[in-house]
């Protein structure tokens, strides 16, 4: 009943998917630690990191978790998107082919987690101009035709990695707000208090808390 | 005081008093059906009544204390439905008495009452509550609540209360309901319009209040019925209560909740310095008793001495009111008379808002601040203790109000301490009491109730009754006269019992430069001329505990002669922590940024000596290790557990595991794990015709951590073990010689593909192994019960499969061994799974075994007739190898008669009787 609507707090848990070598880690490290990674190793299972942001005047901690991108562990790292609150789709705009595979990571992205994941496409590597392979036009129309969220963005200068966040992070607040997304359904992705990063199974996903909110 | 007993006393068993609130009324307005037997102000009770799943208001109104169902009357019901507002309403003077006692507007259809609440989290409690109740009912839309139990109360209360029980008397119809929906909504809709923030747009308050309700509305909005009032109508409708007057101060605090809200709150208090600066404030402190007089003269020449208005008073009586009513009823005239002589009396050149009054009988204390720093002020807590009669009730003791002033908590206390020059041990031991008892419960439940020595500065003044002893009265007199103030100071009993750390330790006192302020004859400058003729004494004093304080002035006004006593003031600057918003923003995202650096930093991690183990030339039933280091390179310990993928039974294909699969592991520590290849029976026909294969990605999982992908890979050599009759009757060359694709077409289509060689009559591997036996071991002793040895074994495995050496290795019991385990390894066995339940039929026949027998597949047929022969042929020589018809029945129908399932010892006993006679018949 007193409680002031600062006091609220939301846990999001967001993936990062998409092809080998398009920097999602990178985009993780420079979002957690503000730096970039500049010889990151291959993400050889699943990597973790955690912030909180300011979305739309609540404090929101988002949980991320980072994927292997290869190929060959595709069938593993399926486990992970269950329960996303957000999906990173990311592709390295130097690299046509990390573009041509999009299709088939959003298929993945949309069969595995909610109907109300929000997803959000990410050209990486923004800053390499002179090498750039896909045109930022028509990776918004791709978007625009998927329901997407788009930005392109740079890990290495940190342009709009914030707000790649943070726009997942705002429509997924929206989403809460209009009721289109159930807090307590089991795979939403969102959760009402801080807690510590469900561990075990990867099957057995986080239960949201069923924290009923005051006012 | 705890008035709830006496009001349980007047329910019925069932129903239940959540919460109640004392408050009183001031107007009551369009309630003119009714007759209240007090007029406009009543003080009263307000207490929300549960019965069943029904909600009430229940009004009473008191004589005296409450202590007996007696001492309270039952004014008014309003039941708690969609019909049932509660508005918080601002009075005209709303910016004079900032953050003072909240009005509520109660109201259902025309009935409406208007209550005030004290200021303080009990009246949040008892206003949530009550919102509570409300935010159920309207969920429940279906749910229309029945109020016939009210019908008793009429009666029990003597026809006062008045129940509005019409909304939904029994059998009420919708027609009825909606008529009403429409009355109340005319009814309502002026007082929406006059009070609602969403046109008006200039109260902050009820604005905040009102985007409270949107939130409500969002969440409950649709669990509202289709009778109810629709939204707009509601908005200014207070669900949710926003009494404290400093949200801007309240945006500094920080979320209460958690571990990692503590730690932030923590390292915000560490580092107060960085975001706050000192600022002096002053303080005007007063204290008079009044010896239960009514205020008779201006005030102002006592509270308006400074040169400039302070910028907060706090104006502490004591002996208020002396009657008995104000003793045992708490009630008394003089507390308005003289919070409205002080109001007129505050410095004229600035403008006051009265933040909080608390009174204990006598005992009161008022807390003003400058109007412009209202905003400043949270969390303010006011509490009360009684050291009095029975160590307990209110004539004497202290009453305090806390506050926080920008950053700085700050705590003062009224009291009036025992009397008697003697009694200056109770005068301690009453401050001792106050301290330990008076206890501020704050907002937050999660915080522990919050003493007076907890704040940042304590502010005490009152009565404290400390005399002058050891001196006769002409002496002090005489001093007084010499206006000697320091030598006088030194019989002064609150003096010599701080100097020995018996009472205020800590507080600090000023010099004392004004005569003593008791005890005077009323109405003059004269000591007291009674019989008792007391000695003059400095009762009435002013002490401060705390940094950063200076005492301006400490004086005793002379020019007041109401009471026996003198009023005393002192005027403190004090040091305030304020907040550079902007330096506490930056703090403060820092702190958080820190803190989520932190715990990344501590999300548990390893690293792999390797990430890609490769098992070369697996082969059938033949360990094969590869290991790898696990080293806890994070800063915390960690467990970590191979776990399964999904959809999937196990962490790993069923010819792999891994050796420790979980563990815990310290910082810096290391662990090895073993992943061993076993391929036995079951996983090797698929491995061998290349459905299966080495390939697995194993998951390593940290507990609340990173997850690590272990890649396995590897290949199998095909065998004979493994592999199915039929198909080995097909291979002319050993199994490793033919190309894969063509022994998974054999095993797969079963008959040999292009018509070419006839198939062998049985599998060459068999005869291979038998033959050798036949020649060689026929007198073998203990032959099939002495064990071989592995290494022979994996010799002739591998003779078998590969045809390298060119004749068979290995000793006769490693030769009978390898013959076991090949029959063992059969996908199929001899005779097939299909087979079995007829051999159990018909065990007890010869003559219908030996028909079971002649119907196997042709393959099988050969097999079994073949090791029967065999067999036969070894028991002849029984003298020599030991063997009898009991143990190679018992060693053979395990192997040749396999069940499909799990087989009991029944059956087995059957399978043996029915291997039996395949052994026994040429000796018979």
């Amino acid at each position: 009943m007193t409680a002031a609507p600062y006091n609220y707090s939301y846990i999001f848990k967001y993936i990062i998917i998409g092809d080998m070598g398009v920097g999602k880690s990178c985009l993780l490290h420079q979002f957690t630690e503000k730096k970039f990674m500049a010889d990151c190793p291959h993400t050889i299972g699943v990597e973790f990191g955690t912030r909180i942001m300011e979305v739309n005047g609540q404090k929101v901690k988002l949980q991320i978790w980072d994927t292997a991108g290869q190929e060959r562990f595709r069938a593993v790292t399926r486990s992970y998107y269950r329960g996303a609150a957000g999906a990173l789709m990311v592709y390295d705009i130097t690299r046509r082919s990390t573009y041509n595979h999009l299709s088939s990571w959003l298929t993945d992205a949309r069969n595995l987690t909610n109907p109300n994941t929000v997803i959000i496409l990410i050209g990486n590597k923004a800053d390499l101009e002179a090498q750039r392979d896909v045109t930022y036009e028509e990776a918004k129309q791709f978007a625009e035709e998927n329901g997407l969220l788009f930005l392109e963005a740079s890990a290495k200068t940190g342009e709009n990695v914030e707000e790649a966040f943070l726009e997942a992070a705002k429509r997924i607040y929206q989403n809460i707000q209009d009721g289109s997304l159930d807090l307590n359904a089991a795979e939403s992705g969102v959760q009402h208090k801080p807690s510590v990063p469900q561990g075990g199974r990867l099957s057995s996903d986080t239960q949201p808390a069923k924290e009923g909110c005051s006012c | 005081m705890d008035q709830s007993v006496a009001i349980q006393e007047t329910l019925a068993t069932e129903e239940d008093c959540i919460t109640s609130d004392r408050g009183h009324f001031e107007t009551l307005v369009k309630a003119a059906v009714r007759t209240w037997h007090h007029k406009v102000a009543a003080f009263c009770f307000i207490c929300v009544i549960v019965c069943a799943c029904s909600v009430r208001l229940f009004i009473y109104t008191h004589r005296r204390m409450a202590i007996t169902a007696d001492d309270v009357s039952l004014e008014d019901i309003f039941p708690v439905s969609r019909h049932f507002e509660v508005v918080e309403v601002s009075s005209p003077d709303e910016l004079a008495i900032l953050g003072a006692d909240t009005r509520i507007r109660v109201s259902f259809q025309e009935e409406v009452l208007e209550v005030s609440l004290p200021f303080g989290s009990h009246s949040r409690f008892f206003l949530g509550e009550l919102n509570k109740a409300w935010s159920d009912v309207c969920k429940s839309s279906s749910h229309v609540p029945k109020f016939e139990w009210l019908h008793k109360h009429s009666k029990t209360t003597g026809g006062q209360a008045v129940i509005k029980q019409s909304l939904t008397p029994l059998g009420a119809k919708m027609t009825k309901l909606s008529k009403q929906t429409g009355l109340s909504q005319r009814l309502h809709t002026p007082d929406a319009v006059a009070h609602s923030p969403a046109h008006q747009g200039t109260r902050a308050g009820p604005e905040i209040a009102a985007r409270a309700v949107q939130n409500e509305w969002e969440r409950y909005g649709t669990c509202l019925g289709e009778g109810g009032a629709g939204r707009e109508d509601r908005n200014d409708m207070v669900r949710s209560s926003s009494h404290t007057p400093a949200n801007k101060a309240q945006m500094l605090s920080i979320p209460q909740f958690g571990l990692r809200d503590n730690l932030i709150r923590c390292e915000l208090l560490k580092n107060e310095d960085q975001y706050t600066h000192l600022q002096d404030f002053s303080f005007f402190l007063a204290t008079y008793n009044v010896n239960g007089q009514a205020p008779k003269e201006s005030l102002a020449p006592w509270l308006s001495c400074s040169s400039s208005p302070p910028d907060v008073y706090c104006v502490g009586f004591q002996e208020l009111d002396l009657s008995k009513e104000a003793f045992f009823f708490n009630d008394t005239p003089r507390e308005p008379e003289w919070m409205r002589a002080v109001s007129e009396a505050l410095h004229p050149d600035a403008k006051y808002a009265l933040v909080k009054l608390v009174r204990l009988v006598g005992i009161m204390l008022m807390f003003y601040v400058k109007r412009e720093h209202a905003g400043f002020i949270s969390e303010v807590e006011a509490e009360t203790v009684g050291t009095g009669i029975m160590g307990r009730m209110g004539n004497k003791g202290a009453v305090a109000i806390r506050f926080r002033f920008h950053n700085t908590d700050v705590c003062v206390v009224s009291s009036h301490l025992a009397a008697h020059i003697e009694e200056f041990e109770r005068r301690n031991q009453d401050y001792r009491d106050i301290c330990s008892r008076l206890q501020f419960r704050l907002l937050d439940p999660g915080c522990p109730p919050l003493a007076i020595m907890k704040h940042n500065v304590v502010l005490w003044l009152g009565d404290l009754n400390y005399r002058i002893s050891d001196l006769d009265v002409d002496h002090v007199k005489n001093l007084i006269t010499k206006k000697d103030f320091e030598t006088l100071h030194n019989y002064d009993q609150l003096k010599r019992q701080m100097d020995e750390e018996a009472v205020f330790e800590g507080f600090v006192e000023g010099d004392i430069q004004f005569q003593p302020t008791y005890k005077y004859d009323t109405g003059s400058d004269d000591w007291d001329t009674s019989e008792k003729c007391r000695a003059p004494a400095w009762c009435d004093r002013i002490l401060w505990r705390g940094k950063n304080i200076k005492q301006s002035t400490y004086q005793s006004h002379m020019t007041l002669k109401t009471s026996d006593h003198k009023p005393v003031s002192s005027l403190l600057q004090i040091g305030i922590k304020v907040v550079n918003e902007e330096a506490y923003k930056k703090k403060f995202e820092e702190i958080v940024r820190c803190i989520d650096k932190m715990e990344n930093e501590c999300i548990p991690s390893v690293t792999l000596s390797r990430r890609e183990l490769h098992f070369q030339d697996v082969k059938y039933m033949e360990h094969q290790t590869e290991s790898l280091t696990l080293f806890n390179d994070g800063q915390v310990p960690c467990q970590f557990e191979f776990i399964q993928k999904l959809d999937e039974p196990t962490y790993s294909k069923p010819w792999l595991t891994a050796n420790p699969p979980k563990g815990f592991l310290a910082q810096g520590a290391q662990v090895d794990i073993d992943l061993e290849v076993f391929v036995n029976r079951s996983t090797a026909p698929d491995l061998n015709i290349g459905l299966e294969h080495i390939e697995d990605i194993l998951v390593l999982h940290l507990e609340r951590g990173k997850d690590y992908f272990l890649s396995v890979s590897g290949n199998y050599l095909a065998s004979c073990y493994g592999t199915p009759i039929s198909t080995l009757c097909q291979l002319r060359e050993p199994i490793r010689d033919m190309p894969l694709p063509a022994v998974r077409a054999l095993t797969k289509g079963g008959e040999s593909p292009e018509g070419g060689d006839k198939p062998l009559g049985i599998p060459k591997e068999i005869w291979m192994m038998v033959d050798h036996l036949f020649r060689n071991a026929i007198k073998q002793e203990d032959l099939f019960q002495q064990p071989g040895l592995r290494s022979e074994f994996q010799e002739i495995r591998d003779y078998l499969d590969t045809g390298v050496p060119d004749s068979l290795p290995g000793s006769n019991h490693s030769v009978a061994e390898a013959l076991l385990l090949f029959l063992e390894s059969l996908p199929e066995p001899v005779v097939p799974y299909s087979f079995y339940q007829q051999c159990l039929d018909c065990y007890a026949s010869a003559t219908q075994s030996k028909k079971v027998i002649s119907m196997l597949p042709q393959c099988h047929k050969n097999v079994f007739d073949y090791l029967a022969a065999f067999l036969r042929e070894l028991l002849k020589n029984s003298d020599h190898n030991n063997l009898d018809v009991n143990i190679l029945a018992t060693i053979f129908a395990a192997l040749l008669l396999r069940s499909p399932t799990k087989q009991d010892l029944a059956e087995k006993r059957k399978t043996q009787e029915f291997f039996q006679h395949f052994l026994v018949q040429d000796l018979s």
